[in-house]
Protein backbone atom coordinates (compact mmCIF):
# COMPACT_ATOMS: atom_id res chain seq x y z
CA UNK A 1 0.00 0.00 0.00
CA UNK A 2 2.91 2.33 1.22
CA UNK A 3 4.54 1.70 -2.58
CA UNK A 4 1.26 2.31 -4.39
CA UNK A 5 1.46 5.57 -2.22
CA UNK A 6 4.54 6.34 -3.52
CA UNK A 7 4.03 5.69 -7.03
CA UNK A 8 0.93 7.82 -6.84
CA UNK A 9 3.05 10.78 -5.24
CA UNK A 10 5.79 10.22 -7.83
CA UNK A 11 3.29 10.52 -10.66
CA UNK A 12 1.94 13.80 -9.22
CA UNK A 13 5.74 15.66 -8.55
CA UNK A 14 6.33 14.61 -12.14
CA UNK A 15 2.78 16.19 -13.51
CA UNK A 16 3.45 18.67 -11.58
CA UNK A 17 7.47 19.15 -13.16
CA UNK A 18 5.86 19.39 -16.50
CA UNK A 19 3.46 22.41 -15.48
CA UNK A 20 6.64 23.90 -14.32
CA UNK A 21 8.50 23.09 -17.11
CA UNK A 22 5.76 24.33 -19.45
CA UNK A 23 5.59 28.11 -17.66
CA UNK A 24 9.69 28.09 -18.17
CA UNK A 25 9.39 26.82 -21.68
CA UNK A 26 6.49 29.60 -22.49
CA UNK A 27 8.10 32.65 -20.72
CA UNK A 28 11.86 31.54 -22.04
CA UNK A 29 10.39 31.57 -25.76
CA UNK A 30 8.84 34.76 -25.04
CA UNK A 31 11.98 36.40 -23.44
CA UNK A 32 14.22 35.06 -26.06
CA UNK A 33 15.30 35.83 -29.57
CA UNK A 34 17.15 38.21 -31.99
CA UNK A 35 16.21 41.09 -29.11
CA UNK A 36 16.60 39.55 -25.55
CA UNK A 37 13.64 40.67 -23.92
CA UNK A 38 14.03 40.42 -19.61
CA UNK A 39 11.32 37.87 -17.66
CA UNK A 40 10.25 41.09 -15.92
CA UNK A 41 9.30 42.93 -19.57
CA UNK A 42 8.22 39.91 -20.67
CA UNK A 43 5.41 39.77 -17.74
CA UNK A 44 5.01 43.53 -17.82
CA UNK A 45 3.93 43.52 -21.12
CA UNK A 46 1.05 41.21 -20.26
CA UNK A 47 0.32 43.35 -16.99
CA UNK A 48 1.52 46.61 -17.53
CA UNK A 49 2.03 47.54 -20.84
CA UNK A 50 2.64 50.72 -21.26
CA UNK A 51 6.20 50.79 -18.83
CA UNK A 52 7.89 49.56 -22.03
CA UNK A 53 5.89 49.86 -25.04
CA UNK A 54 9.12 48.23 -27.98
CA UNK A 55 9.00 45.05 -25.77
CA UNK A 56 5.25 44.89 -25.49
CA UNK A 57 5.30 44.91 -28.95
CA UNK A 58 8.13 42.35 -29.58
CA UNK A 59 6.38 40.02 -26.80
CA UNK A 60 2.23 40.46 -27.63
CA UNK A 61 2.55 41.60 -31.57
CA UNK A 62 5.05 39.21 -32.58
CA UNK A 63 6.24 36.21 -30.03
CA UNK A 64 3.30 35.52 -28.70
CA UNK A 65 1.46 34.51 -31.86
CA UNK A 66 4.33 32.42 -32.41
CA UNK A 67 4.95 30.57 -28.94
CA UNK A 68 1.13 29.91 -28.83
CA UNK A 69 1.22 28.79 -32.36
CA UNK A 70 4.21 26.24 -31.19
CA UNK A 71 2.27 25.45 -27.89
CA UNK A 72 -0.68 24.38 -29.62
CA UNK A 73 1.16 22.58 -32.54
CA UNK A 74 2.97 20.43 -30.13
CA UNK A 75 -0.41 19.97 -27.88
CA UNK A 76 -2.18 19.13 -30.93
CA UNK A 77 0.48 16.55 -32.31
CA UNK A 78 1.30 14.69 -29.27
CA UNK A 79 -2.72 14.15 -28.35
CA UNK A 80 -2.75 13.11 -32.29
CA UNK A 81 0.15 10.63 -31.47
CA UNK A 82 -1.54 9.12 -28.19
CA UNK A 83 -4.33 8.60 -30.09
CA UNK A 84 -3.06 6.99 -33.25
CA UNK A 85 -0.86 4.75 -31.01
CA UNK A 86 -3.03 3.53 -29.18
CA UNK A 87 -6.36 2.72 -32.02
CA UNK A 88 -3.53 0.95 -33.92
CA UNK A 89 -1.60 -0.66 -30.95
CA UNK A 90 1.92 0.48 -32.63
CA UNK A 91 4.59 1.81 -31.08
CA UNK A 92 5.75 3.97 -34.15
CA UNK A 93 2.10 5.00 -35.25
CA UNK A 94 1.62 9.48 -35.34
CA UNK A 95 0.42 11.58 -37.73
CA UNK A 96 3.14 11.49 -39.84
CA UNK A 97 4.11 7.73 -40.40
CA UNK A 98 0.33 6.73 -40.87
CA UNK A 99 0.30 9.38 -43.53
CA UNK A 100 -2.08 12.48 -42.15
CA UNK A 101 0.97 14.51 -42.58
CA UNK A 102 1.13 13.66 -45.99
CA UNK A 103 -2.01 13.97 -46.70
CA UNK A 104 -1.83 17.49 -45.31
CA UNK A 105 1.11 18.23 -47.39
CA UNK A 106 0.15 17.53 -50.61
CA UNK A 107 -3.40 18.90 -50.54
CA UNK A 108 -1.45 22.74 -48.87
CA UNK A 109 0.66 21.58 -52.30
CA UNK A 110 -2.47 20.88 -54.66
CA UNK A 111 -3.97 24.57 -53.24
CA UNK A 112 -0.45 26.49 -54.20
CA UNK A 113 -0.23 25.18 -57.30
CA UNK A 114 -3.71 25.37 -58.73
CA UNK A 115 -5.13 28.02 -56.56
CA UNK A 116 -1.64 30.66 -56.01
CA UNK A 117 -1.85 33.50 -54.37
CA UNK A 118 -4.93 32.14 -52.28
CA UNK A 119 -2.93 31.99 -48.73
CA UNK A 120 -6.10 31.25 -46.92
CA UNK A 121 -7.24 28.29 -48.54
CA UNK A 122 -4.13 26.64 -47.05
CA UNK A 123 -5.50 25.67 -44.15
CA UNK A 124 -8.64 24.90 -45.56
CA UNK A 125 -6.88 22.15 -47.74
CA UNK A 126 -4.11 21.08 -45.10
CA UNK A 127 -7.52 19.91 -42.64
CA UNK A 128 -9.18 18.63 -46.29
CA UNK A 129 -5.69 16.36 -46.67
CA UNK A 130 -5.49 15.21 -43.38
CA UNK A 131 -8.97 14.42 -43.23
CA UNK A 132 -8.96 12.65 -46.71
CA UNK A 133 -5.65 10.59 -45.75
CA UNK A 134 -7.49 9.54 -42.48
CA UNK A 135 -10.90 8.29 -43.91
CA UNK A 136 -9.04 6.83 -46.96
CA UNK A 137 -6.78 4.55 -44.41
CA UNK A 138 -9.74 4.02 -42.84
CA UNK A 139 -11.57 3.09 -45.79
CA UNK A 140 -9.43 0.73 -46.54
CA UNK A 141 -9.29 -0.76 -43.12
CA UNK A 142 -12.90 -1.30 -43.13
CA UNK A 143 -12.97 -3.08 -45.91
CA UNK A 144 -10.55 -5.28 -45.48
CA UNK A 145 -10.79 -5.24 -41.77
CA UNK A 146 -10.06 -2.39 -39.05
CA UNK A 147 -7.23 -4.78 -36.99
CA UNK A 148 -4.34 -2.87 -36.14
CA UNK A 149 -2.06 -4.30 -38.40
CA UNK A 150 -4.33 -3.75 -41.22
CA UNK A 151 -4.73 0.12 -40.21
CA UNK A 152 -0.70 0.62 -40.09
CA UNK A 153 -0.66 -1.10 -43.25
CA UNK A 154 -3.13 1.37 -45.01
CA UNK A 155 -1.57 3.97 -43.43
CA UNK A 156 2.19 3.70 -44.75
CA UNK A 157 0.93 2.79 -48.43
CA UNK A 158 -1.38 5.93 -48.34
CA UNK A 159 1.86 8.05 -46.70
CA UNK A 160 3.88 6.69 -49.65
CA UNK A 161 1.34 7.77 -52.15
CA UNK A 162 0.70 11.49 -50.95
CA UNK A 163 4.23 11.49 -50.76
CA UNK A 164 4.65 10.52 -54.44
CA UNK A 165 2.26 13.10 -55.11
CA UNK A 166 4.38 15.95 -53.37
CA UNK A 167 7.21 15.05 -55.04
CA UNK A 168 5.49 14.54 -58.23
CA UNK A 169 4.39 19.04 -57.97
CA UNK A 170 7.96 19.86 -56.49
CA UNK A 171 9.07 18.27 -59.57
CA UNK A 172 6.96 19.71 -62.16
CA UNK A 173 6.33 23.21 -60.37
CA UNK A 174 9.56 24.43 -59.56
CA UNK A 175 8.21 27.72 -57.92
CA UNK A 176 6.46 26.01 -55.08
CA UNK A 177 9.50 23.77 -55.32
CA UNK A 178 11.46 26.58 -54.03
CA UNK A 179 8.90 27.49 -51.04
CA UNK A 180 7.64 24.88 -50.30
CA UNK A 181 10.92 23.15 -48.13
CA UNK A 182 9.50 25.06 -45.05
CA UNK A 183 6.46 23.83 -44.91
CA UNK A 184 7.68 20.19 -45.30
CA UNK A 185 10.53 20.35 -42.80
CA UNK A 186 7.32 22.15 -40.26
CA UNK A 187 8.30 26.04 -39.55
CA UNK A 188 6.59 28.63 -37.23
CA UNK A 189 8.29 31.29 -38.74
CA UNK A 190 6.06 34.25 -39.63
CA UNK A 191 2.93 32.72 -38.16
CA UNK A 192 0.31 35.28 -37.36
CA UNK A 193 -2.61 35.69 -34.99
CA UNK A 194 -5.21 35.34 -38.27
CA UNK A 195 -3.29 31.85 -38.96
CA UNK A 196 -3.68 30.38 -35.78
CA UNK A 197 -6.98 31.18 -34.21
CA UNK A 198 -9.21 28.94 -36.39
CA UNK A 199 -7.05 26.00 -36.00
CA UNK A 200 -6.16 26.89 -32.48
CA UNK A 201 -9.65 26.55 -31.32
CA UNK A 202 -10.06 23.47 -33.39
CA UNK A 203 -7.00 21.96 -31.54
CA UNK A 204 -8.04 22.78 -28.27
CA UNK A 205 -12.00 21.50 -28.69
CA UNK A 206 -10.18 18.30 -30.49
CA UNK A 207 -7.56 18.20 -27.53
CA UNK A 208 -10.59 18.64 -24.73
CA UNK A 209 -12.69 15.83 -26.81
CA UNK A 210 -9.12 13.15 -26.83
CA UNK A 211 -9.37 13.98 -23.18
CA UNK A 212 -12.78 12.73 -22.36
CA UNK A 213 -12.02 9.84 -24.81
CA UNK A 214 -9.10 8.47 -22.90
CA UNK A 215 -11.63 6.30 -21.44
CA UNK A 216 -12.55 4.40 -24.51
CA UNK A 217 -8.48 4.83 -25.81
CA UNK A 218 -8.03 2.47 -22.50
CA UNK A 219 -10.44 -0.08 -23.44
CA UNK A 220 -9.68 -0.16 -26.93
CA UNK A 221 -5.72 -0.75 -25.75
CA UNK A 222 -6.84 -4.77 -24.36
CA UNK A 223 -7.73 -5.53 -27.87
CA UNK A 224 -10.93 -5.37 -30.00
CA UNK A 225 -11.93 -8.84 -29.23
CA UNK A 226 -12.28 -7.93 -24.93
CA UNK A 227 -13.66 -4.31 -26.12
CA UNK A 228 -16.41 -5.45 -27.81
CA UNK A 229 -17.06 -8.08 -25.19
CA UNK A 230 -16.78 -5.04 -22.93
CA UNK A 231 -19.92 -3.50 -25.33
CA UNK A 232 -17.73 -1.08 -26.69
CA UNK A 233 -18.59 -0.50 -30.33
CA UNK A 234 -15.04 -0.65 -31.50
CA UNK A 235 -15.14 0.41 -34.89
CA UNK A 236 -17.36 3.36 -34.07
CA UNK A 237 -14.85 4.47 -31.07
CA UNK A 238 -11.78 4.22 -33.81
CA UNK A 239 -13.52 6.18 -36.19
CA UNK A 240 -14.15 8.93 -34.06
CA UNK A 241 -10.76 8.86 -32.50
CA UNK A 242 -8.95 8.91 -35.97
CA UNK A 243 -11.43 11.47 -37.01
CA UNK A 244 -9.92 13.36 -33.63
CA UNK A 245 -6.53 12.83 -34.31
CA UNK A 246 -6.98 13.65 -37.83
CA UNK A 247 -8.30 17.55 -36.79
CA UNK A 248 -5.75 18.14 -34.34
CA UNK A 249 -2.98 17.15 -37.46
CA UNK A 250 -4.57 18.87 -39.72
CA UNK A 251 -5.35 22.10 -38.00
CA UNK A 252 -1.21 21.75 -36.71
CA UNK A 253 -0.40 21.38 -40.60
CA UNK A 254 -2.42 24.17 -42.14
CA UNK A 255 0.32 26.48 -40.12
CA UNK A 256 3.18 25.11 -38.96
CA UNK A 257 3.41 22.27 -42.04
CA UNK A 258 4.50 18.73 -41.32
CA UNK A 259 6.64 18.95 -38.27
CA UNK A 260 8.16 15.53 -37.50
CA UNK A 261 8.82 13.13 -34.61
CA UNK A 262 6.66 15.40 -31.82
CA UNK A 263 3.88 13.18 -32.74
CA UNK A 264 6.23 10.29 -32.01
CA UNK A 265 8.96 10.74 -29.36
CA UNK A 266 6.57 12.92 -26.66
CA UNK A 267 4.11 9.89 -26.08
CA UNK A 268 6.85 7.18 -25.71
CA UNK A 269 8.49 9.78 -23.25
CA UNK A 270 5.17 9.88 -21.23
CA UNK A 271 4.47 5.98 -21.11
CA UNK A 272 7.72 5.94 -19.72
CA UNK A 273 7.25 8.49 -16.84
CA UNK A 274 3.70 7.93 -16.37
CA UNK A 275 2.41 4.50 -17.53
CA UNK A 276 0.03 3.35 -20.15
CA UNK A 277 -3.37 5.10 -18.64
CA UNK A 278 -4.46 7.13 -21.19
CA UNK A 279 -6.39 9.42 -18.71
CA UNK A 280 -2.82 10.44 -17.39
CA UNK A 281 -0.78 9.87 -20.73
CA UNK A 282 -3.18 12.60 -22.81
CA UNK A 283 -2.77 15.16 -20.48
CA UNK A 284 0.70 14.74 -20.10
CA UNK A 285 1.78 14.60 -23.54
CA UNK A 286 -0.14 17.70 -24.56
CA UNK A 287 2.37 19.19 -21.62
CA UNK A 288 5.34 18.19 -22.92
CA UNK A 289 4.65 17.95 -26.38
CA UNK A 290 3.64 22.47 -25.98
CA UNK A 291 6.90 22.27 -24.50
CA UNK A 292 8.95 20.21 -26.39
CA UNK A 293 8.06 22.49 -29.84
CA UNK A 294 7.76 25.35 -27.87
CA UNK A 295 11.79 25.30 -26.82
CA UNK A 296 12.51 23.49 -30.63
CA UNK A 297 11.20 26.38 -31.92
CA UNK A 298 13.36 28.85 -29.56
CA UNK A 299 16.21 27.10 -30.49
CA UNK A 300 15.06 27.33 -33.70
CA UNK A 301 15.18 31.23 -33.50
CA UNK A 302 18.80 31.83 -31.80
CA UNK A 303 21.19 28.92 -32.42
CA UNK A 304 22.13 30.96 -35.88
CA UNK A 305 20.44 34.23 -34.90
CA UNK A 306 20.31 36.42 -36.73
CA UNK A 307 19.38 33.80 -39.44
CA UNK A 308 16.99 31.32 -38.58
CA UNK A 309 16.03 27.99 -39.19
CA UNK A 310 12.75 25.52 -39.56
CA UNK A 311 11.48 24.46 -36.49
CA UNK A 312 11.30 20.95 -37.98
CA UNK A 313 14.84 20.48 -38.36
CA UNK A 314 15.85 20.89 -34.89
CA UNK A 315 12.97 18.96 -33.67
CA UNK A 316 14.50 16.16 -35.70
CA UNK A 317 17.67 16.49 -34.78
CA UNK A 318 16.48 16.00 -30.95
CA UNK A 319 13.98 13.54 -31.82
CA UNK A 320 16.55 10.95 -34.22
CA UNK A 321 18.63 10.42 -31.68
CA UNK A 322 16.64 10.08 -28.88
CA UNK A 323 14.05 7.28 -31.18
CA UNK A 324 17.54 5.57 -31.87
CA UNK A 325 18.19 5.76 -27.14
CA UNK A 326 14.93 4.45 -26.96
CA UNK A 327 15.23 1.79 -30.05
CA UNK A 328 19.15 0.53 -28.85
CA UNK A 329 19.46 1.28 -25.49
CA UNK A 330 16.27 0.93 -24.07
CA UNK A 331 14.82 -2.00 -26.69
CA UNK A 332 11.51 0.22 -27.14
CA UNK A 333 10.79 1.35 -24.15
CA UNK A 334 8.08 0.59 -22.23
CA UNK A 335 5.08 -1.83 -24.11
CA UNK A 336 2.66 0.33 -25.52
CA UNK A 337 -0.61 -1.34 -24.87
CA UNK A 338 -3.03 0.93 -22.71
CA UNK B 1 -31.92 -19.58 -20.79
CA UNK B 2 -29.39 -18.86 -23.63
CA UNK B 3 -30.59 -20.27 -26.99
CA UNK B 4 -28.64 -20.10 -30.42
CA UNK B 5 -31.56 -20.12 -32.81
CA UNK B 6 -30.31 -21.10 -36.60
CA UNK B 7 -27.20 -19.17 -36.82
CA UNK B 8 -25.20 -19.08 -39.89
CA UNK B 9 -21.95 -17.09 -39.59
CA UNK B 10 -20.56 -15.89 -43.43
CA UNK B 11 -17.64 -14.12 -43.49
CA UNK B 12 -16.24 -13.05 -47.43
CA UNK B 13 -18.50 -15.16 -48.93
CA UNK B 14 -17.42 -18.11 -46.86
CA UNK B 15 -19.51 -19.86 -44.14
CA UNK B 16 -17.86 -20.49 -41.07
CA UNK B 17 -21.28 -21.67 -39.41
CA UNK B 18 -24.49 -23.03 -40.70
CA UNK B 19 -27.86 -23.23 -39.43
CA UNK B 20 -26.49 -24.47 -35.27
CA UNK B 21 -29.07 -24.11 -32.79
CA UNK B 22 -28.14 -24.79 -29.60
CA UNK B 23 -29.66 -24.39 -26.13
CA UNK B 24 -28.25 -23.74 -22.99
CA UNK B 25 -29.88 -24.14 -19.92
CA UNK B 26 -29.84 -21.54 -16.95
CA UNK B 27 -27.89 -21.98 -14.14
CA UNK B 28 -26.01 -24.80 -15.24
CA UNK B 29 -22.08 -25.30 -16.09
CA UNK B 30 -21.50 -25.93 -19.87
CA UNK B 31 -18.68 -27.29 -21.43
CA UNK B 32 -18.20 -26.98 -24.84
CA UNK B 33 -15.27 -29.17 -26.38
CA UNK B 34 -14.14 -29.99 -29.60
CA UNK B 35 -11.10 -30.37 -32.03
CA UNK B 36 -9.54 -26.84 -32.86
CA UNK B 37 -11.09 -25.40 -35.74
CA UNK B 38 -14.19 -26.74 -34.96
CA UNK B 39 -16.31 -23.56 -35.15
CA UNK B 40 -16.81 -23.32 -30.85
CA UNK B 41 -14.91 -19.24 -30.89
CA UNK B 42 -16.74 -18.51 -34.04
CA UNK B 43 -20.24 -19.53 -32.36
CA UNK B 44 -19.16 -18.03 -28.99
CA UNK B 45 -17.82 -14.64 -31.19
CA UNK B 46 -21.13 -14.00 -32.47
CA UNK B 47 -22.08 -12.97 -29.04
CA UNK B 48 -19.50 -10.50 -28.70
CA UNK B 49 -20.20 -8.96 -32.42
CA UNK B 50 -16.36 -10.28 -33.68
CA UNK B 51 -18.31 -12.59 -35.93
CA UNK B 52 -21.37 -11.87 -37.65
CA UNK B 53 -24.44 -12.84 -37.48
CA UNK B 54 -25.79 -13.22 -40.90
CA UNK B 55 -28.70 -15.78 -40.31
CA UNK B 56 -30.38 -17.44 -37.23
CA UNK B 57 -31.10 -15.35 -33.92
CA UNK B 58 -29.51 -15.94 -30.09
CA UNK B 59 -32.03 -15.20 -27.45
CA UNK B 60 -31.19 -14.67 -23.73
CA UNK B 61 -33.70 -15.36 -21.14
CA UNK B 62 -36.25 -14.29 -23.91
CA UNK B 63 -35.13 -11.58 -25.19
CA UNK B 64 -33.23 -10.80 -28.74
CA UNK B 65 -29.59 -10.86 -27.74
CA UNK B 66 -28.42 -9.47 -30.59
CA UNK B 67 -30.60 -6.33 -31.25
CA UNK B 68 -29.70 -4.64 -28.03
CA UNK B 69 -27.33 -1.98 -27.75
CA UNK B 70 -23.70 -3.60 -27.16
CA UNK B 71 -23.34 -2.01 -23.27
CA UNK B 72 -26.70 -3.66 -22.56
CA UNK B 73 -25.40 -7.25 -23.78
CA UNK B 74 -22.28 -6.84 -21.96
CA UNK B 75 -24.45 -6.05 -18.52
CA UNK B 76 -25.96 -9.25 -19.15
CA UNK B 77 -23.53 -11.59 -20.51
CA UNK B 78 -19.52 -11.50 -20.19
CA UNK B 79 -17.67 -12.96 -22.38
CA UNK B 80 -13.92 -13.36 -22.25
CA UNK B 81 -12.43 -13.96 -25.21
CA UNK B 82 -9.18 -16.76 -26.13
CA UNK B 83 -5.55 -15.67 -25.61
CA UNK B 84 -5.38 -11.96 -25.28
CA UNK B 85 -3.57 -10.55 -27.96
CA UNK B 86 -3.13 -7.93 -26.07
CA UNK B 87 -1.42 -7.92 -22.48
CA UNK B 88 -1.87 -4.24 -21.03
CA UNK B 89 0.66 -3.04 -18.78
CA UNK B 90 -1.49 -1.14 -16.59
CA UNK B 91 -1.95 -2.09 -13.04
CA UNK B 92 -4.19 -4.97 -12.34
CA UNK B 93 -6.93 -2.90 -10.37
CA UNK B 94 -7.16 -0.23 -13.69
CA UNK B 95 -7.87 -3.59 -16.16
CA UNK B 96 -10.33 -4.82 -13.54
CA UNK B 97 -12.00 -1.54 -13.18
CA UNK B 98 -12.60 -1.81 -17.15
CA UNK B 99 -14.89 -4.72 -16.30
CA UNK B 100 -17.52 -1.85 -15.27
CA UNK B 101 -17.14 -0.22 -18.79
CA UNK B 102 -20.93 -1.10 -19.73
CA UNK B 103 -22.04 0.52 -16.30
CA UNK B 104 -20.50 4.22 -16.54
CA UNK B 105 -22.63 6.73 -17.47
CA UNK B 106 -21.22 10.06 -20.03
CA UNK B 107 -18.82 11.11 -17.53
CA UNK B 108 -17.14 7.92 -17.34
CA UNK B 109 -16.66 8.44 -13.34
CA UNK B 110 -16.48 5.50 -11.35
CA UNK B 111 -18.66 5.71 -8.10
CA UNK B 112 -18.27 3.75 -4.60
CA UNK B 113 -20.29 0.96 -5.59
CA UNK B 114 -17.92 0.48 -8.75
CA UNK B 115 -14.77 0.54 -6.77
CA UNK B 116 -16.80 -1.99 -4.24
CA UNK B 117 -17.35 -4.46 -7.27
CA UNK B 118 -13.78 -4.08 -8.76
CA UNK B 119 -12.13 -4.88 -4.95
CA UNK B 120 -14.64 -8.05 -4.82
CA UNK B 121 -13.83 -9.52 -8.16
CA UNK B 122 -10.55 -9.12 -7.27
CA UNK B 123 -10.88 -11.10 -3.87
CA UNK B 124 -12.90 -13.74 -5.52
CA UNK B 125 -10.15 -14.43 -7.80
CA UNK B 126 -7.21 -13.99 -5.65
CA UNK B 127 -5.73 -11.24 -7.53
CA UNK B 128 -6.40 -8.20 -4.74
CA UNK B 129 -2.32 -8.85 -3.79
CA UNK B 130 -1.36 -7.85 -6.72
CA UNK B 131 -3.86 -5.17 -7.41
CA UNK B 132 -1.15 -2.49 -8.13
CA UNK B 133 0.87 -4.99 -10.28
CA UNK B 134 1.47 -4.50 -13.62
CA UNK B 135 -0.42 -7.19 -15.68
CA UNK B 136 2.51 -7.80 -17.84
CA UNK B 137 4.85 -8.76 -14.83
CA UNK B 138 2.32 -10.99 -13.75
CA UNK B 139 2.47 -15.34 -14.28
CA UNK B 140 0.14 -16.40 -16.73
CA UNK B 141 -2.17 -17.68 -14.55
CA UNK B 142 -2.33 -15.14 -12.24
CA UNK B 143 -3.07 -12.77 -15.33
CA UNK B 144 -5.63 -14.97 -16.35
CA UNK B 145 -7.32 -14.48 -12.79
CA UNK B 146 -6.75 -10.61 -13.47
CA UNK B 147 -8.84 -11.07 -16.75
CA UNK B 148 -11.04 -13.17 -14.98
CA UNK B 149 -11.74 -10.32 -11.98
CA UNK B 150 -12.70 -7.76 -15.06
CA UNK B 151 -14.94 -10.41 -16.52
CA UNK B 152 -16.60 -10.68 -13.08
CA UNK B 153 -16.74 -7.14 -12.21
CA UNK B 154 -19.31 -6.80 -15.16
CA UNK B 155 -21.99 -8.36 -13.11
CA UNK B 156 -23.69 -10.24 -16.09
CA UNK B 157 -25.61 -13.51 -14.61
CA UNK B 158 -24.27 -15.54 -17.70
CA UNK B 159 -20.51 -16.07 -17.54
CA UNK B 160 -18.72 -17.49 -21.08
CA UNK B 161 -14.98 -18.12 -21.60
CA UNK B 162 -13.30 -19.22 -24.18
CA UNK B 163 -10.08 -21.57 -23.20
CA UNK B 164 -9.44 -19.48 -20.08
CA UNK B 165 -7.12 -22.24 -18.79
CA UNK B 166 -5.25 -22.96 -22.10
CA UNK B 167 -1.41 -22.97 -22.14
CA UNK B 168 -1.38 -22.67 -18.24
CA UNK B 169 0.16 -25.47 -15.64
CA UNK B 170 -2.33 -27.88 -13.98
CA UNK B 171 -2.66 -25.91 -10.12
CA UNK B 172 -3.50 -22.46 -12.18
CA UNK B 173 -6.00 -24.50 -14.31
CA UNK B 174 -7.17 -26.12 -10.61
CA UNK B 175 -7.52 -22.72 -9.53
CA UNK B 176 -9.73 -21.28 -12.67
CA UNK B 177 -11.75 -24.14 -13.32
CA UNK B 178 -12.45 -23.87 -9.36
CA UNK B 179 -13.65 -19.90 -9.94
CA UNK B 180 -15.87 -20.63 -12.70
CA UNK B 181 -17.73 -24.09 -11.04
CA UNK B 182 -18.17 -21.37 -8.09
CA UNK B 183 -20.12 -18.99 -9.88
CA UNK B 184 -22.26 -21.51 -11.20
CA UNK B 185 -22.96 -22.59 -7.62
CA UNK B 186 -23.89 -19.05 -7.13
CA UNK B 187 -26.45 -19.44 -9.54
CA UNK B 188 -24.79 -18.32 -12.94
CA UNK B 189 -24.96 -19.74 -15.64
CA UNK B 190 -21.20 -20.70 -16.97
CA UNK B 191 -19.98 -21.53 -20.17
CA UNK B 192 -16.35 -22.52 -20.82
CA UNK B 193 -14.47 -24.16 -24.11
CA UNK B 194 -11.75 -26.36 -22.46
CA UNK B 195 -9.30 -28.34 -24.10
CA UNK B 196 -8.58 -30.48 -21.24
CA UNK B 197 -11.18 -33.74 -21.84
CA UNK B 198 -10.80 -35.10 -18.51
CA UNK B 199 -11.72 -31.70 -16.87
CA UNK B 200 -14.17 -30.75 -18.85
CA UNK B 201 -16.11 -33.84 -17.82
CA UNK B 202 -15.65 -33.38 -14.11
CA UNK B 203 -16.80 -30.34 -13.48
CA UNK B 204 -19.66 -29.67 -16.56
CA UNK B 205 -22.96 -30.09 -15.86
CA UNK B 206 -23.70 -30.33 -19.51
CA UNK B 207 -21.19 -30.82 -22.43
CA UNK B 208 -21.65 -30.06 -25.86
CA UNK B 209 -19.38 -31.38 -28.82
CA UNK B 210 -18.59 -29.88 -31.96
CA UNK B 211 -17.24 -31.23 -34.61
CA UNK B 212 -16.36 -29.81 -38.72
CA UNK B 213 -18.32 -26.15 -37.28
CA UNK B 214 -21.26 -28.81 -36.09
CA UNK B 215 -22.55 -29.67 -33.26
CA UNK B 216 -21.69 -33.27 -32.75
CA UNK B 217 -23.35 -34.22 -29.43
CA UNK B 218 -24.83 -32.69 -26.41
CA UNK B 219 -25.88 -34.09 -22.76
CA UNK B 220 -24.27 -34.64 -19.38
CA UNK B 221 -20.80 -35.78 -19.05
CA UNK B 222 -22.11 -39.78 -18.26
CA UNK B 223 -24.23 -39.27 -21.22
CA UNK B 224 -21.59 -38.28 -23.69
CA UNK B 225 -18.66 -41.09 -22.41
CA UNK B 226 -21.16 -43.66 -22.40
CA UNK B 227 -21.99 -42.53 -25.91
CA UNK B 228 -18.47 -42.92 -27.50
CA UNK B 229 -18.45 -39.62 -29.18
CA UNK B 230 -15.21 -38.51 -27.84
CA UNK B 231 -13.75 -41.33 -29.38
CA UNK B 232 -15.44 -40.84 -32.47
CA UNK B 233 -14.96 -36.57 -32.53
CA UNK B 234 -11.33 -37.13 -30.87
CA UNK B 235 -9.67 -40.18 -31.23
CA UNK B 236 -9.37 -41.05 -27.72
CA UNK B 237 -10.87 -42.82 -24.68
CA UNK B 238 -11.75 -41.67 -21.10
CA UNK B 239 -11.63 -44.39 -18.35
CA UNK B 240 -12.45 -44.20 -15.08
CA UNK B 241 -9.54 -44.00 -12.36
CA UNK B 242 -9.81 -44.49 -8.87
CA UNK B 243 -7.94 -43.83 -5.45
CA UNK B 244 -8.57 -43.33 -2.18
CA UNK B 245 -8.80 -39.81 -2.72
CA UNK B 246 -11.80 -40.27 -5.09
CA UNK B 247 -12.64 -41.04 -8.70
CA UNK B 248 -11.20 -39.31 -11.98
CA UNK B 249 -11.66 -39.46 -15.61
CA UNK B 250 -8.44 -39.99 -17.26
CA UNK B 251 -7.84 -40.01 -21.39
CA UNK B 252 -6.73 -42.51 -22.90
Amino acid sequence: MKTYKKKGDKKIMLVTGLIIFLVIAFLASLSFGSVKVSVRDVLGAFFSPDISPVSTTIIRDVRLPRVIAGLLAGAGLSAAGVILQGVMNNALASSNTIGVGSGAGFFVMLALAFFPGKVWLQPVFAFGGALFATLTIFALAYFADTSRITIILAGITVSSFLSAGINLIKTLDTDIALNINSFLIGSLSGVSVRDITVPGILIVIAALVTLFLAGPLNILGLGDDVAASLGMRVSLVRFILMIVSSILAGCVVSYAGVLGFVGLIVPHICRRLFGNDAKLLIPCSILLGASFVMICDLLARVLFSPYEIPTGIIMSFIGGPFFMYLLVIKKGGRRLNA
Amino acid sequence: MLEFKNITVSKNGITLLEDISLKIETGKLTVLIGPNACGKTTLLQTLNGSSKVTGGEIILNGEDYLSLPPKERAKRLSFLPQVHSVIPSIPVKTLVSHGRFPYLGFSRRSGEEDKKIVNDAMIKTGVDEYSSAGVDTLSGGVRQRAFIAMQLAQQSDTIIADEPATYLDQPSRKKITEIYSGLRNEGKTVVLVLHELSTALEIADRIIVMKDRKIAAEGTPKQIISSGIITDVFGVGIKRFSDDEGDYLITV
